[in-house]
Formats: C-alpha cells, sequence, structure tokens
C-alpha cells in the first residue's frame, strides 16, 4: 500500500493523498441507506493529465478506482473495500461561458447550481437547473448519473444538455466526443449528434464504468422573461394524472409536479383539498408565459382542479424544497427526523401513475402493522412529469438506527423496485444496489453493457459492482 | 473510558438524522464567490476536517468502527467552531453539539492538542493565571482611566474579557467610554476572571460552568441584572452557554454593546457625529456574535447611522459570513490554518474597495489585523467600537 500512496503522490502531490483510516471512513456512504466499503487511499487530482495517470496505475496495481463527486445520491454508492477514491472535487472550474455557441464548458466537479448562478450574473442559465432537491451536485456526478432534474417536462433529463464530454477511459486515454472529438474544433463543442455514434450517450447515466467523465460542455440559454405558477388540489388520483396528461399534451408545463400522500399541502389563501395536487411552474416570454398560464388553469380547472396558494410552487421552484410542495417551511418538513430515506423510483407512462399509487396505498395498508411496528413513515409519492411520461419518486423514511427497521426499509425499497420494474417501470440512474434488481431484466441490452465493459475495461478498474457488469454478475 | 461514559454515545440519535448531503462544507451553489464554507476543510483538504466528515467519524465512534485517537483529535480540534456547517444543515442539525461531545471525550482522554493541553492547565495555563494570556490577574484593569466605577452597585456590568483587558486595552477603554456616552449605570469587576469560553473549546464544560459561576457570584454582589460585553464569546457564555451547562437561564441578561447602543439610537438616545472624509467600510460578522447569536443587524445599524461611512458587504456576509479563522482557539494548534482563513478574509475584504474593515469581536480584529500585517493589504483593521467610540455622541439640545 506504501507504494501505492507513494505513486499517487508522485502524481498529485503528497497533500492531495491520505490513506489514514480518520480520512478513508468519512467516503463509505452517500446519502442513501447502504454502507459501502472502506477505501484504501484517497486522492484529489486537479488536472484531467492527473486522472489519466491514476488510472493507468490502477491498471499497473490491479486496483479498482471509484469517482467521488459530492456523493450526495439516495441510493447507496456501493464503494468497494480497499479501492482507491478519486476525489474530482478539486476539478470544478469554469473553463469557458461560450455564448455565442451557447454552452458552458465546465470541469467535471463543479456544483451544478453554481455553474447555473455564474451563468446567471450574465441573465443566463444551464439547459437544466439541476437534480431533484440538493443544491451540492457535481456537474460529472448529475451527468454520469443522469439524474432527474427540476424542468423535466419542457427541458428533458440531465443528459440532453450535454454537447460534449471529456472522458478518461479505463484505460487512461483521453477521449472527447460530438464536434469536440474533432481536434480541428476541439475548442468548440457546439454539437453532440456530430462525427458519428453518440459516443456521449455511453457514458450519460453509466455512473463512471466505463470511463471517468472529466469535462463537460453542456448547452445554456437566455433566462426567460417570465416565471409562472399554478398550484392546483384534485379529489382524486386520476383526475390530477388526467390533468397532468392534458398539460403534457398541450406541452404548457415547463415543470410539472404530482403531489400525493404524505403531508399534506397547508395553509395559503384557500383551504387545501383533495388527494392529489399539482404544481405547475412555466417559464417562457411574459406573453407566451401568460398564455400557457391560462392553459394551465383552463386544463386544471376541468378536470375539476381546485386552485391552491402558488406562492408555495414558485417557493419550491426557487428553493429546491420538497416541504415546499406542502406549503411548509423547510424546517417543519426536515428537521427531527432521525430517518433515512431509501429512495425508489421508475419511471412509468403517465397514465400508469394511477396504477403505481393503487399498489403503493394497497401497500401501505397490507403492511400497516409493520409500518407501525418500525415507525416507518411516508414522506411522500411525488411524480415529476417529463414530456410524455412520468418519473415517480417513492420516499419513505425508515429510522436507520433500528437495525430491524433498516433491514425492513430496504426489503421495502426492493419490493417497491420489483413491482415497478416487473410491470411498467424502469429506474433513471442505477448504482449498485439497485442492478441487481434491473439489470436481469434487460435481456440482450445488458449483455451489451458487460461486453462494453469487458472491452473496454478488461481490468475491472472503473467503479466495479455498480451496474454488475463485471465477470460472474 | 467505558462506553457509558462517552458523551458522543448518548447523541447517536442525532448522528443517525445526518443526511450527508454536504450542505455543511459545500457553498458553492450560492455561486463561486461562496465556495468556501468551512476554513478546516478548506486547509485539511479532507472531508474529515468536515462536518459531514465528522459526522462520520462520530458515527464510527458510536457504532464502534473507530476509537478516539490522535487523529480524531486533530479533525475535530481544528474547527474554528464557526458554526458555518450548522447554519446550512439541511437537517437543521447542531452540528456543534457533537463536536463539543468529542471534544469532552478527548479531553477526558488526554487527548488535547499539546498547546491547548497547556493553555488550559491549572498548573501555569488558564487554570492558574485566570485568563488565557497567562498576565498578572491585577493588571487585567490596568486600561482604567480611574477606579471609580470599579466594583460598584450598578444596573450593568461590563464584562471586559481576556483580550480586551490585556491584547487589545483601547477596546476596553472604547467600549467603556461608549456605555458612559449611551448614558448607562455600569459597574467594571475587579476580580472579573476568563468568562470560560476556551474551556468549552477544549472539551471542558465543568471548568467553564465554575468559571461563569465565578463571575455570576461577583454580578450578584454588584446587584447586576444585565451584563454588557464587547466580545462575542464572553456575551454567548453567559447568554446561552451557562443555560446549556446548567440546566438553568442566566440570572442576568447579556447583551452587546453595538445591541446596547442600536437600541439607544433607534429611540433617538444618541447621535452620531459625520465621519471625515467619506469613507466606505465593510463588516465582518463574527461567528459568535452571527452565526451563534443571531446578532446581524445592530452593527450594521449602527454603521448605516454614520454620516459620511458608505457600508459594502462582502460577497460572503451574515449567516454566509467567512470565519477570520480564529475561533476554537485554534491558534494554539493550527496556527497555518488560521493563517489561511485570515488571509482569505482579507482579500475577499479587500476586494470589496473598502477602506475600513470593521468587526465587533476583539479576537476576530486582533486576527483580521495580523492577516492584513501579513497581507500587506491597505484596509485599515478596526473594532467597531474603535469607530462609534469616535462617533458616537449622546443628544444635545437642538439635536
Amino acid at each position: 500500500m506504501s507504494t501505492l500512496v507513494e505513486d499517487l503522490a508522485a502524481i498529485c502531490g503528497p497533500e492531495y493523498v491520505s490513506d489514514r483510516l480518520v480520512d478513508r471512513i468519512c467516503h463509505t456512504r452517500d446519502c442513501g441507506p447502504n454502507p459501502g466499503g472502506v477505501p484504501a487511499v484517497i486522492v484529489r487530482p486537479r488536472t484531467t493529465a492527473q486522472v489519466s495517470e491514476i488510472v493507468r496505475l490502477a491498471n499497473r496495481e490491479r486496483t479498482p478506482i471509484f469517482v467521488w463527486g459530492r456523493s450526495s445520491t439516495f441510493i447507496g454508492h456501493g464503494i468497494r473495500e480497499g479501492c482507491i477514491l478519486l476525489g474530482l472535487d478539486l476539478m470544478n472550474a469554469v473553463e469557458k461561458m461560450d455564448f455565442d455557441n451557447q454552452t458552458v464548458t465546465v470541469q467535471t466537479g463543479a456544483i451544478w447550481h453554481a455553474v447555473d448562478v455564474e451563468l446567471g450574473k450574465r441573465g443566463w442559465e444551464l439547459h437544466v437547473p439541476g437534480s431533484g432537491g440538493m443544491f451540492v451536485c457535481t456537474v460529472g456526478g448529475s451527468v454520469a448519473y443522469n439524474s432527474v432534474p427540476h424542468g423535466l417536462a419542457e427541458y428533458g433529463m440531465t443528459g440532453d444538455g450535454i454537447v460534449a464530454l471529456e472522458v478518461v477511459l479505463p484505460s487512461g486515454e483521453v477521449i472527447y466526443t460530438g464536434t469536440a472529438a474533432n481536434r480541428a474544433s476541439a475548442d468548440l463543442g457546439f454539437e453532440r449528434y456530430a462525427n458519428g455514434p453518440d459516443l456521449a450517450g455511453l457514458f450519460i447515466g453509466s455512473c463512471g464504468v466505463f470511463g471517468i467523465i472529466t469535462k463537460v460542455t453542456y448547452r445554456i440559454r437566455q433566462k426567460p422573461e417570465a416565471e409562472r405558477f399554478a398550484f392546483y388540489g384534485f379529489d382524486s388520483v386520476d383526475g390530477a394524472v388526467d390533468a397532468a396528461q392534458a398539460l403534457q399534451r398541450r406541452q404548457v408545463p415547463t415543470h410539472l409536479v404530482q403531489v400525493f400522500g404524505g403531508q399534506r399541502p397547508v395553509g395559503g389563501r384557500f383551504k387545501p383539498s383533495g388527494e392529489a395536487f399539482l404544481h405547475i411552474v412555466i417559464r417562457d416570454g411574459r406573453a407566451a408565459a401568460e398564455e400557457r398560464l391560462a392553459a394551465a388553469r383552463s386544463i386544471c380547472s376541468a378536470f375539476n382542479g381546485i386552485p391552491l396558494d402558488e406562492k408555495a410552487t414558485e417557493r419550491y421552484w426557487v428553493h429546491h424544497m420538497y416541504s415546499w410542495l406542502r406549503n411548509t417551511p423547510p424546517e417543519v418538513y426536515y428537521s427531527d427526523r432521525p430517518y433515512t430515506c431509501p429512495e425508489a423510483s421508475a419511471f412509468v407512462p403517465t397514465q400508469r401513475v394511477k396504477d403505481a399509487i393503487r399498489y403503493l396505498l394497497d401497500y401501505e395498508r397490507e403492511h400497516a402493522a409493520e409500518f407501525a411496528q418500525h415507525g416507518i413513515r411516508i414522506k411522500a409519492y411525488d411524480v415529476y412529469y417529463s414530456r410524455n411520461a412520468a418519473f415517480l419518486w417513492i420516499d419513505t423514511l425508515f429510522p436507520e438506527l433500528d437495525p430491524d427497521a433498516w433491514q425492513y426499509g430496504l426489503k421495502m425499497r426492493a419490493d417497491y423496485s420489483e413491482y415497478l420494474w416487473s410491470n411498467y417501470g424502469s429506474p433513471g440512474g442505477i448504482l449498485a444496489p439497485l442492478a441487481p434488481h434491473i439489470m436481469p431484466k434487460l435481456g440482450g441490452g445488458y449483455d451489451l453493457m458487460k461486453a462494453i465493459k469487458r472491452t473496454l475495461d478488461p481490468n475491472g478498474i472503473l467503479n466495479p459492482g455498480i451496474l454488475g457488469l463485471e465477470a460472474g454478475q | 473510558m467505558s462506553d457509558e461514559q462517552r458523551a458522543i454515545d448518548a447523541l447517536k440519535p442525532i448522528i443517525y438524522q445526518c443526511n450527508r448531503c454536504a450542505h455543511c462544507f459545500d457553498l458553492s451553489w450560492l455561486g463561486t464567490d461562496s465556495r468556501e464554507k468551512c476554513p478546516a476543510y478548506r486547509w485539511g483538504h479532507f472531508e474529515s476536517y468536515t462536518g459531514r466528515g465528522r459526522f462520520f467519524l462520530a458515527r464510527g465512534l458510536v457504532d464502534g468502527q473507530i476509537e478516539y485517537d490522535a487523529e480524531i483529535a486533530a479533525r475535530v480540534f481544528a474547527c474554528t467552531e464557526c458554526r458555518g456547517c450548522a447554519e446550512h444543515c439541511f437537517k437543521y442539525l447542531s452540528t456543534t453539539d457533537i463536536y463539543e461531545a468529542m471534544k469532552e471525550d478527548l479531553a477526558r482522554l488526554g487527548l488535547l492538542p499539546p498547546n491547548m493541553a497547556a493553555g488550559l492547565a491549572d498548573e501555569g495555563g488558564l487554570g492558574k493565571y485566570h485568563n488565557v494570556y497567562e498576565a498578572p490577574h491585577d493588571e487585567r484593569l490596568a486600561w482604567l482611566p480611574d477606579t471609580a466605577r470599579v466594583d460598584q452597585q450598578a444596573e450593568v456590568v461590563f464584562f471586559v474579557g481576556c483580550t480586551s483587558a490585556y491584547a487589545r486595552q483601547n477596546m476596553a477603554l472604547d467600549t467603556y467610554n461608549l456605555l458612559e456616552k449611551a448614558g448607562i449605570s455600569f459597574t467594571v469587576l475587579s476580580d472579573e476572571w476568563c468568562c470560560g469560553h476556551p474551556y468549552l473549546a477544549g472539551g471542558m464544560p465543568d471548568k467553564a460552568a465554575e468559571y461563569i459561576k465565578h463571575t455570576l457570584a461577583l454580578v450578584k454582589q454588584a446587584g447586576g441584572r444585565q451584563m454588557a460585553f464587547n466580545c462575542p464569546g464572553c456575551q454567548r457564555a453567559f447568554r446561552d452557554d451557562y443555560n446549556k451547562l446548567t440546566g438553568r437561564p442566566a440570572p442576568v441578561e447579556a447583551f452587546s454593546v453595538v445591541e446596547l447602543l442600536a437600541d439607544r439610537l433607534e429611540r433617538g438616545e444618541l447621535c452620531m457625529e459625520r465621519y471625515r472624509p467619506k469613507t466606505t467600510v465593510t463588516y465582518h460578522d463574527p461567528c459568535v456574535l452571527g452565526r451563534w447569536m443571531g446578532i446581524y443587524e445592530a452593527p450594521r445599524a449602527l454603521l448605516r447611522a454614520i454620516p459620511g461611512i458608505n457600508l459594502v458587504e462582502m460577497p460572503r456576509n451574515r449567516r454566509d459570513g467567512y470565519c477570520c479563522g480564529v475561533g476554537g482557539m485554534i491558534r494554539w494548534d493550527f496556527g497555518e490554518m488560521a493563517n489561511l482563513a485570515g488571509a482569505d478574509r482579507i482579500a475577499e475584504a479587500a476586494a470589496t474597495g473598502a477602506e475600513i474593515l470593521l468587526s465587533a469581536c476583539p479576537a476576530c480584529v486582533m486576527q483580521l489585523q495580523q492577516s492584513r500585517q501579513k497581507a500587506k493589504a491597505r484596509l485599515k483593521v478596526m473594532d467597531i467600537t474603535e469607530l462609534l467610540a469616535q462617533q458616537v455622541r449622546p443628544l444635545r439640545a437642538g439635536d
């Protein structure tokens, strides 16, 4: 081990390498419930060249690498015991804001929101506003996981904004995708679908198993003139889903969130009503935004929606706090909860949201005694609608402090995942705890992924176990 | 130390609440100006120096994965107690409660960093001298113009504090004069001891309580019902820590001199002289005054009330303010870290274009003055009491 540490120190400098347990133990978990192994050594490179050298060294030493951004997923990252932990947070520069070509190029460890803030000072913004509710996601991590962002209905997935990537392959070789691949225009990543196959797509959502994303060129746009908000309650889940589909068909929302279960919205100008709730965010030029807002109101009313206080929607959009979906301040929602949130999630067809929520309610009823015994709480069932489908988040909370409750929580997540993925749903990003539930269902696609992994990474160096692509899995 | 004796074990339910979201040390989502939040992480490079990292260590301890040792001590004591982590915790956890418990355990195990151990020792340290400068006790009030206000019966006790008394005596005198100008009936205590704050930083809550009680007994003798401070650390000891340590509210109200003056200004009982020539100032929020006690606006209200003063803010201000690098008594053992934080803060202040950097804490001012000298920065560093002592005057007929 001392040789490995010395070699890493020779690449990055001794102050950026540690094999002390007190440092290593701090990387054994993400925000999810599954503990990982303890890495053997931590290294924090500052350049792509250093990343490349580290990968070559890992191959020579046959020591796997685990790539670390901010580790803010709620799944369980599955870090391998004894690996090299490659912390990319120092590679955080905003390298180029290219307003002519409407792109920004950043190093992988840049924080998504930090880039957005810098663009915002100039009246621009990233193509998607960032993922989920976390403020600290890195750009590289969000792309590698292909996280579900805010603004899904209009802007699409995180990967949809990718123009070009710089990637260190498991061999240590550095490649570029899209127009950036042509060294004649290397500094101009302006089009993703150029120079043949979409190589960027191989790395988006791959969670670093095929290569380490070290630089990202991403689409940007000028901030829209206006943001408008609407918040509606519905007597039934079915009514809310039908309204959501009508909104999708008219392409009304930029961001469309359905909330069901958990703490009901409170306060506001109107008495909260209904079983399911829709939050609608519209971003456009002033006149177009008003037109779309009128359409949203008309559609929601047609499905017997009851208007509620849209300030909750606005606060949620501005602050990215799930509590605002219920019109409660964050401290009400997040404090006093020694709970972990083992996220289960799936893309489902819009109309299937009705069935999914019925399933979840039935599950609650059937397991009411166990829920009570283990202190399980339902934070919420939230749905982010995309252009044509829905992404369902099942946020159950269980007390991690109680080992039995913790085990039960993991079983719940497995049950939810199996039901959804065995019927009509599929996960977005995949990490180690989810891989066994989904990969065997992918048939030839799974085989192809394994073949690609074997070809690119014969020594199994990069993020082994994350997608279950190694021999014997 | 058996498991039952460890302070950290009682906090297991809180430790398990940590979401590991990294909000505690990464503020970069506020923009690249705000990237650095935690001075310890900035210096120490690894996450073990952050709030999230310390929670990992705490969890490792309560789960039996690791045991206290000098490495853990180095991570826990290399903390300026700026409370930036708690202020930004996604789950509103009081992170510093965890650090305090770990410090208490480490102190009991004899794992204090060496200079801190010496500084807090009963033999030759704070325990002997009753001040952190190890200066003779009879020099504590050497700055006083006369003894007219010493050990008198008074509504208000001005608690001078070690730094004002021994290292920044002009601040003691400025505060004294300000209280007089404000028409406050006050006394100072000849047998004032250290407020006990350093003992808390060193994981010795019982000693801290002993010191606070010593002063409170004197305050009672003087008939004091309020205490006035120019040092936020001292103020916190009496305002908040006593309650936490004993389970009882302190028998006195504890106010910062800026709170007292801002209150009188708002009531129209004070005036400000014009500052000449016009100048631009910026204000550094002391972590204890700001994040620990929530006092952000009183100093700003006073500065805005001075004609000729233009107040500009640093990018990191109020709850997002960056620590100057001197809290938690880190200078004793982590001078390099203190220097780095101080240099960062001076650079940030200088970048505003301000001619004067103000703060409201003797320790912050001392640290920032040293950092300014090292950086050869052109801006002047002053405590707010120094400026106010020149500008505040009582109301006159015709005002």
